[in-house]
């Protein structure tokens, strides 16, 4: 909507115009002292008015046991009242004829209204009040709704829609649409109109109700939710909110309640015969009911089939997890196997591996060939996880098969390397330290490919560094791995992984390659093992979990030939 | 970690900078494979790279042995001094192609 409507601009000729007669009956019924003279001058001055009004006087809806054939004489028998009522309503029926606005349905409107109606007659005459009136206001306390789809006919598509609404969801809607609503249209029409003031004001205040709200708004209020009981998609809530309104306002309780509204279809069926507007056939408040429970228990039902499917989710996610993690603990088991077992005392080779998944990227492997001497080797997987842990089972599987063959560490890593280069995958590679330890001359065959260093604490407390003479393993075929040799007599060799040098002490710093040093020189005088376990302990014992596999391992020079 | 791309003569150049470490390298590594599957020679600048670990270098080496396989060719160029001296700690120095600038690289 363009602007919205803007109710104090309205002028009489912007609203739809009642029939002049009907109006006049409705202005000389509100004069107590009107004469009767007056009155049948006035209702004959419109015979179709006049056949109309007597039309509906002698419906069912009055129960009359006698007809009546004149103004005066339903005066008389009904009171000036009922007939102001009588004129007033079909004034408002009438003001708009069924086409006024293009592609709405004016007769689905006027249900409701009459729904309103009838729900506004039950309560006033449980409050001992005049029905009538209550039913004349029921009639035309949303007639400003007709209004503004009369004033915006463009908005006519939204009204199928609003139908279903509940009453606050639609006051905001209509807020939205038409920047006004149709309390303050209808407070403008009775103005125009000059309704009775207290009617126009209970229409015009029935959306804005307190405890101190004349009874006729309040009751406006409830009406307009026990006719959406009927007409709401949201039964059940619509249902509640109803009873809700009844019972603070009028003291209403559940089963008043009920029987309240389960008067309704018949009633309604009733007032629009009587008003001669065609209805469609009324569902029975059981039926509303019925619908209102099964939602209740559909959207209960949703709600525990969520809760049971979630759980079933959350079941199948647990047992997927431990199922992986019994798998994981598998492989954890099959990779601490490819470790060295711990060998007994005076051996020279010692290792630990401390892994921050449950699977580690880092080995360390020694055996003995059977002269005597030892292979050892460190190696570091590139990447972590499941893909690395294979790639180091599948390096150190080979290292041990063809260690046992080739005794030239050079040659073994060149042969390692060119197996792996057939076979690589995704850019992983391998750094590894390798070398040839013989126990009885102390000396000591190594190569180095692309790891870290490795370090040989000096029996003089100096260390030497043994760097990489070649790229990693898995990158390149045909490389060459140039071996150094030397001896450690009296001298321990460390090899070790870059989660020694970069991983995090217990009080949060880095190791470093200083570090480590520093560290070495404070553990020399320990046994080998305790050199490893006192390191290991500057990596775990504080809260920070470790952040990368952590693999050390000591050829001790000291140890006495067995 | 921040890439960029660009072309000199038949190279494409994927400038990388920053730290390219675990968290970043798999985004080094998308943008190498994918030039090279596209059967680019490719040459990676890594003058701006401040830090570099196994999995940035493990990126490269992928870069590598796959323009092996396609043929085409490929270098790293600037390599900034971190990351040299990571290349030279696993003799990777000696595996891959370093040229001093891109105008060495096209010219060699």
């Amino acid at each position: 909507m363009n602007g919205g409507i803007q109710v104090e601009r309205l002028t009489p000729k912007d609203l739809p115009a009642p029939p002049q007669a009907a109006l006049k009956i409705v202005r000389a019924c509100s004069n107590p002292n009107i004469h009767h003279d007056a009155l049948s001058q006035l209702a004959a001055s419109d015979p179709l008015l006049t056949a109309e009004l007597l039309r509906v006087v002698n419906s069912p809806y009055f129960g009359l046991s006698r007809e009546i054939q004149s103004i005066p004489r339903a005066v008389n028998v009904l009171g000036q009242r009922v007939l102001r009522n009588l004129a007033l309503c079909v004034s408002v029926r009438d003001a708009l004829k069924s086409d006024a606005i293009p592609g709405f349905d004016i007769a689905s409107f006027w249900e409701e209204a009459i729904r309103r109606a009838v729900a506004a007659r039950l309560l006033g005459e449980m409050l001992k009040d005049n029905g009538d009136n209550y039913f004349t206001a029921g009639l035309l306390q949303d007639f400003g709704l007709l209004i503004m789809f009369f004033l915006a006919p463009e908005a006519a598509p939204l009204w199928a829609d609003m139908r279903a609404m509940d009453p606050d969801t639609r006051y905001g809607k209509e807020l939205g649409e038409f920047q006004t609503t149709h309390d303050q249209i209808g407070r403008k029409l009775g103005q125009t109109w000059s309704l009775p003031a207290d009617l126009t004001e209970a229409i015009g205040s029935h959306h804005a109700c307190s405890a101190d709200s004349p009874q006729l708004a309040k009751a406006l209020l409830c009406a307009d939710w026990m006719a959406a009981v009927y007409s709401a998609n949201e039964k059940g809530a619509v249902l509640d909110k109803c009873r809700f309104w009844l019972a603070d306002y009028f003291d209403i309780d559940g089963d008043a309640a009920n029987a309240l509204l389960a008067q309704m279809p018949h009633s309604v069926k009733e007032a629009a015969d009587a008003l001669g507007l065609g209805i469609e056939e009324q569902q029975d408040f059981e039926e509303i009911m019925r619908e209102a429970n099964l939602r209740l228990v559909e959207a209960n039902l949703s709600y525990q089939e969520l809760t049971w499917r979630l759980q079933q989710t959350l079941k199948e996610r647990d047992e997927l997890q431990s199922e992986l993690n019994r798998e994981l603990e598998l492989a954890r088991e099959i990779q601490q196997s490819l470790l060295p077992k711990s060998t007994e005392p005076g051996q020279a080779v010692y290792g630990i591996n401390l892994s921050a998944r449950q699977l580690s990227g880092d080995f360390y492997d020694c055996f003995a060939l059977p002269d005597g001497r030892l292979y050892f080797n460190l190696g570091d997987v590139s990447g972590k996880g499941v893909n690395a842990a294979l790639l180091m089972a599948k390096t150190s599987s080979l290292f041990r098969c063809l260690g046992k063959r080739i005794n030239d560490p050079s040659q073994l890593l060149t042969v390692l390397n060119d197996e792996l280069c057939e076979t690589s995958t995704r850019g992983m590679f391998v750094t590894l330290c390798a070398g040839l330890y013989n126990p009885k001359t102390k000396e000591v065959i190594m190569v180095n490919a692309g790891h870290m260093p490795a370090v040989v604490h000096g029996a003089d407390g100096k260390f030497g560094k043994l760097e990489a003479s070649g790229p990693p393993l898995g990158v390149m075929a045909n490389m060459t791995y140039p071996a150094k040799k030397f001896s450690i007599d009296g001298s321990s060799l460390y090899l070790f992984s870059d989660g020694v040098t970069e991983g995090h002490k217990a009080n949060g710093e880095e190791m470093g390659f200083k570090g480590l040093l520093n560290l070495l020189r404070q553990v020399a005088d320990l046994s080998p093992q305790d050199r490893l376990d006192r390191i290991a302990r500057e990596f775990t014992s504080g809260d920070v979990p470790l952040r990368d596999d952590l693999t050390l391992v000591v050829v001790d020079g000291c140890a006495q030939t067995k | 970690m921040e890439y960029e791309i660009k072309s000199a003569g038949d190279y494409t150049i994927i400038a990388l900078s920053g730290e390219v470490d675990l968290y970043y390298s798999p985004k080094a590594r998308e943008q190498i494979l994918a030039h090279l599957n596209k059967k680019s020679n490719v040459l990676i600048d890594l003058s701006g790279v401040s830090y570099i670990d196994s999995s940035g270098v493990a990126s490269l080496v992928e870069g590598y042995q796959l323009a092996r396989n396609n043929k085409s060719r490929f270098g790293l160029v600037g390599v900034s001094d971190a990351a040299m001296q990571v290349l030279q700690l696993a003799r990777l120095d000696k595996v891959f192609p370093i040229f001093q600038n891109v105008d060495e690289a096209i010219n060699a």
